[in-house]
This record gives structure tokens, sequence and C-alpha cells, in this order.
């Protein structure tokens, strides 16, 4: 019976394995996953540093003014420029407030660190918010169809259809100022995209023959919805977290930046919003800096948003 | 024709009864089956056999209350240990599916997940209805029950990195997985190449001897069916058109539809000369003629067969066709 039998492939890959292997291929994908990590690190950095200052009940130094050193250029502008070391090495001039300091003597470097922490807080949060409510109603949309979906089309159109960041402000206002005001916000709009692309992905799933067979075999709804198509569904919410990632960034940026955001630490769009004062008088490293960092962010995520989306889709993989 | 011992026949485990199933709006229906009534004995193959279109699927199908979609039963009933299966609730479907009556799909690269190695889907299954075996030694059984060489090896594959008759065959597996009375195979060897196919055919009789599962074997390619089936059921456009034992009807088909069937099937000997067809082609199942739906296409067509619509009469020891004037015995023309 089993005479022409095809040969047993040597070990066969797993489905990470062969998305990595793919990914590995794409150079460009590479150095975005490493700024990536470093932005990733950095944040975790900022939350253990975060916590030590909790922890021991004091000011942190990223907070504390120190107005001797107002105004401080970024460390190699100094030394180029000549300036008065007050007796240091150039060495440790250098590494004395390398991106310069605010108008309160603070340095921007850690509170750039201390930015990453709540960027990265913000982008994860929000998450954790909104993925679960897209996939969760995109699947109950697409894979029970009739009134369900009517009902979650419904919603998320009405949801679509209020311009995003009012409804954001309007949540952040009711809850009130600060981190869970942006969290909410954020998470609770920004699901529906999400919702729509999983919807339509489940529809076109739903009607293959894999999951007739699932239900031939007796399996219930549950089960076939998340354990048989979401898998197949699972590249584009990996896909959609590293886009909306920055995206939630940004909107955390700018409320922080109108002071209804992030209040009493400092995030990145609190910096630009204190920069920008004197950004005419000369003061530009503070504005460079958090600029160049959400750029970085930003840039890396999505690059690596798009690489991951060739990678991931299942249906590319490659034959053994 | 196989050994059936006598007192397995005689037992039907599931007898579908005037079964009619709609598709679309009320107003416009689609007839995909209309009025098809057999039944399937324990240990019994029956097959069922037909044109794309002709809703044979559909009734595979209907056998657990599968179709999906925006279907209706019109009417009858399919009766499963005195059960009625379009009666059933969710629960109790699950249960059937499955434990009782498995299926096996045409396109195996298809029907199996793409993102599930292969033992971890029989495993699902296994685990589903059959509480305290050992999971892996049951598939490793499984696998090697349908002949898959290096089972061990070849759970851990991906569907991709199988052919498409070592897909089927993980297929037939699955399906097995819970020991089912009804093994419904849709079409098992139409997506594989014609080796494959007889292999295929080959490993489903044998499981058959082995485990005395009944199996209803759907198939648009009635060379198949003399090897294997016991029975077979004609279908034309959503309804039965002739039924019988399967050599008998194969060297006596009575229906002009079945003789047309007959004819297309290629042959190695005699003359070569063009292949056979029937004129036509499958009418619109929302759009039926009138009278006798095979009219349009018949040879041997009368003007009262597109009047009422003949019934399927018994037209000798367990066989019944769907016509007016059925061809003979001994009328055939030489082929």
């Amino acid at each position: 019976m089993s005479t022409q039998m095809d040969n047993v492939s040597a070990e066969s890959r797993s489905l990470w394995g062969d998305a990595w292997r793919r990914l590995r291929k794409n150079r460009l994908a590479l150095w975005c996953l490493v700024v990536v990590v470093i932005y990733t690190v950095t944040a975790f950095y900022g939350e253990v540093q975060y916590r030590y200052y909790q922890f021991k009940d004091e000011q942190p130094s990223y907070q504390r003014p120190d107005l001797d050193s107002q105004y401080l250029a970024p460390s190699l502008t100094r030394v180029l420029k000549g300036e008065d070391r007050a007796g240091r090495s150039v060495v440790k001039e250098l590494l004395r407030h390398p991106c310069g300091t605010d108008g309160l003597g603070r340095d921007v470097l850690a509170r750039l660190v201390q930015g990453t922490r709540i960027a990265f807080l913000v982008g994860i949060v929000t998450s954790i918010i909104a993925i679960p409510i897209g996939v969760i109603l995109g699947c109950l949309a697409g894979y029970f169809g009739g009134k369900v979906d009517d009902f979650i089309v419904w919603l998320y159109t009405t949801m679509a259809s209020i311009p995003g960041l009012l409804f954001i402000l309007a949540i952040a206002m009711v809850v009130g100022q600060g981190l869970l005001g942006v969290y909410l916000g954020i998470g609770l709009t920004t699901w529906v995209g999400l919702c729509r692309l999983i919807r339509g992905e489940v529809i076109k799933h739903k009607s293959s023959t894999y999951v007739t067979a699932a239900r031939a075999l007796g399996l219930g709804h549950a089960r076939i919805i998340f354990r048989h198509i979401l898998p197949n569904v699972f590249h584009i919410v990996i896909v959609t977290f590293t886009i909306r990632f920055p995206q939630a960034i940004s909107t955390e940026v700018f409320l922080s930046f109108l002071g209804i955001g992030v209040q009493g630490e400092p995030s990145w769009g609190i910096m630009i919003s204190n920069s920008r004062l004197r950004l005419w008088q000369g003061v530009w490293w503070e504005m460079t800096f958090v600029t160049i960092a959400i750029f970085l962010v930003v840039l890396a995520f999505n690059l690596l948003g798009d690489a991951l989306r060739d990678a991931l889709d299942p249906r590319l993989r490659e034959a053994g | 024709m196989f050994d059936v011992p006598e007192t397995a026949m005689k037992n039907p485990i599931i007898e579908v009864k005037n079964l009619g199933l709609h598709f679309g709006p009320a107003s416009r229906p689609v007839r995909a089956v209309d009025g098809v009534s057999f039944s399937i004995d324990e240990g019994e193959t029956v097959a069922l056999v037909g044109e794309s279109g002709c809703g044979k699927s559909v009734t595979a199908l209907s056998l657990a209350k599968l179709v999906s979609g925006s279907s209706r039963y019109v009417s009858g009933s399919v009766m499963y240990d005195g059960k009625d299966v379009l009666q059933m609730e969710e629960s109790e479907l699950r249960w059937l599916r499955g434990n009782e009556i498995s299926f096996v799909f045409q396109e195996p690269g298809m029907s199996l997940n793409p993102v599930f190695r292969v033992g971890s889907q029989i495993a699902e299954a296994i685990r589903l209805h059959r509480k305290g075996v050992d999971v892996h030694d049951e598939v490793l059984r499984l696998l090697q029950l349908v002949g898959i060489p290096a089972p061990e090896k070849r759970m851990r594959s991906y569907p991709h990195e199988m052919s498409g008759g070592m897909q089927q065959r993980v297929m037939i597996a699955m399906a097995l997985a819970c020991q089912p009375r009804l093994l419904v195979a849709d079409e098992p060897t139409t997506a594989l190449d014609v080796t494959i196919q007889a292999q295929i055919l080959e490993l489903l009789s044998e499981l058959q001897k082995q485990l005395g599962m009944a199996i209803l074997l759907i198939t648009h390619n009635l060379g198949l069916v003399a090897d294997v089936a016991h029975s077979v059921n004609v279908m034309y456009a959503g309804r039965i058109v002739e039924r019988g034992p399967s050599r008998e009807l194969l060297r006596n088909p009575e229906h002009p539809y079945t003789h047309g069937l007959l004819a297309a099937v290629p042959r190695l000997t005699g003359s070569v000369g063009r292949l056979k067809s029937i004129d036509g082609s499958v009418p619109h199942l929302a759009q039926l003629p009138s009278g006798c739906k095979f009219h349009p296409r018949c040879p041997k067509r009368k003007p009262d067969c597109e009047g009422v619509e003949p019934e399927l009469r018994e037209s000798g020891e367990n066989r019944a066709v769907r016509c007016y004037y059925p061809v003979k015995q001994g009328q055939h023309e030489e082929r």
C-alpha cells in the first residue's frame, strides 16, 4: 500500500520557526527588530528605575530640579564649544547630561528613558484593552453572521463614525486626567480596524473545508472559533499590534501635549510641550531628542509590522 | 462485491425519508435536494452518484445536519437510531458527529487545519469523544491503520508537508478516531491522482472489513462504484432517479441518465473514438424543467415526459427507477 510514499522530511519546522526563517531574510526588518528590542530594554530599565524611587519613596532624579544646571546643552556641543568643564575630564564631561538638561536642570536623557517607559506602557496596556475586544467581536461577527454580525457591525460603524480624537478626549475627560484616562480612551476606541479585519478573515475561513471537517468531528462553536480559526488569523493580530503600537504612542504624546494625558511624569508629549517654549531661544535639544526617539520607534514598529505580515501569513508557508 | 454477513444486512442505521432542502429566498428557492429517500444498512457501502451540483454532497452533509448557509429543510427526516437528526439539539448533534457519523472530504489539503500538526488534529478528535485512552498511542495506531509509514515521525508533520494521498489518509484516520458506525466519504478520491485513488478506495474497503462500519460513498465516477459499493443511488437535479444493487445497476441501467453516465465512462478496450457525453447541461436548480427533470437532455423522451414528473417506482428486486420509459434489460444497444 505504501510503495511510493514520499520521503519523510528530516524534521518538520514549527510555524514560528518558519516565520523566523522568513523574517531573517529581511535585513531591514532585523534592524527594526534590534531597535524595538533596544527600546523595550530601555522601557524596562525605566520601569525598574521608577519602581526603585517609588519603593524608596523619594523624588526621582529625573524629576528633581537642579537650578545650577538649567538649559545645559548636550555634552558633545558643550565640549566642542569649549565650555568650562569645571575641572572635569573630557570623558566625564561627555557623560554628564549627554542630551542636555531642561528648564529645571533635569537630565533630558533620563526623562527620555522615562518617556519610553510611559510610551510602552500606553502601547501595551491599550493593546491589552483593544485587541481582545477587536478579536472577540470580530470572531463572533464573522462566525455567527446574521443578527450577531448586524449588531457588531452596527457597533463598530458607530464607533468609527465618531471622530477618534474627540472620543478619546471625551473618555479621558470622564475618567479624569492621567494615565488611566489615556489607557481607556485609546483602548476603547482603537479596536475597530482590527475587528473589521478579523471579521473578514473569519468569514473567509468559516466556509473553508477544514472548518466543516471540524464541525463534522463534533467540535463546539467556541472550540472551532478560538482553536481552529483564530490561529489561522492570528498573524493579523500580531501585525495589527505592531502597527497600532506606534499609533497609541503618538496619541499619548498628543494627549499629554494637550495636558489631558500623563500628569507629573515625564512623558514624551509633556517634554515636547515643555520644550516648545524655549525653542526659539535656541534650546533645541529637548525637542530634537524627543522627536528622534518617537520617530525611530514609530518607524521601526511600522517596518517590522510590514515584514511580520509577510513572514507570518500561514498561506505563504513554503512546503517542506 | 464483498461478503457481507446476512445478519448485518437489513438493519438500517440511517434512514433518509423524503428529504427536501432549499437554499436562498423562499420566494425563489434553489431546490438542492427534493424528496430524496434512501437507507444505509449496518456494514453496507452505499454509493451516491451524480454530476456536480446534483445535490449529492448536500444530501451527505444533511446526515449530520452539517449544511450551513441559507439552507432550509423543507421536508423529510433523517432517522438515526429512531431519532430525527434534523430535529436534534446542538449537543446531540455534536455527539452524533464524529462519534457515530464521520466524514472524509474531497480536498484533503483543505480539510486539515494548516496551522496544526496532523498528530494533534487526530488527537483532538480522540480527546473529544473518547475518555481514558492513551491519546498518543491511539494516534499512532490510527496512523498505522491507514497505512502511513513512519507514523511516529509523521505525527509531527504539518499538513502541507504531506502529499495529497497522505493527507487523505490522515483525514481517514481522523474520521476513524472514534470508531463511527457510518463513514461518509464525500468524493474522497477526486482530488487525487489515479493510482492513489485506487489505494484510498482499497484502504476504505479494507477498513470497512476490519471495523464493520457502513460507508456512504459520494462520487461522480460510476467506474469506482462497481468495485466498492453494494448498492447505488443515482442522483439528478436533487432527486434520486435510479437505485439498485451496484452490479446489476451497472450491468442493466434502466434510467436513460444512468445509461448516459455509463456510456460516458472512458474504456480502455474497444474501438477508439470520441468520448461519449450527455447532451445539454445540468439544469439550474432554481429553474427546473417541468415533468421529468431529465427530459430536455433525454434521448428517449416522449411528449408526456414534460407533463407530470414520474415517481420513483419499483422495477425489480431492490431496484427502482424514476422514468416512464425505462430501458429494459437486453434493450441496450451495443457499446
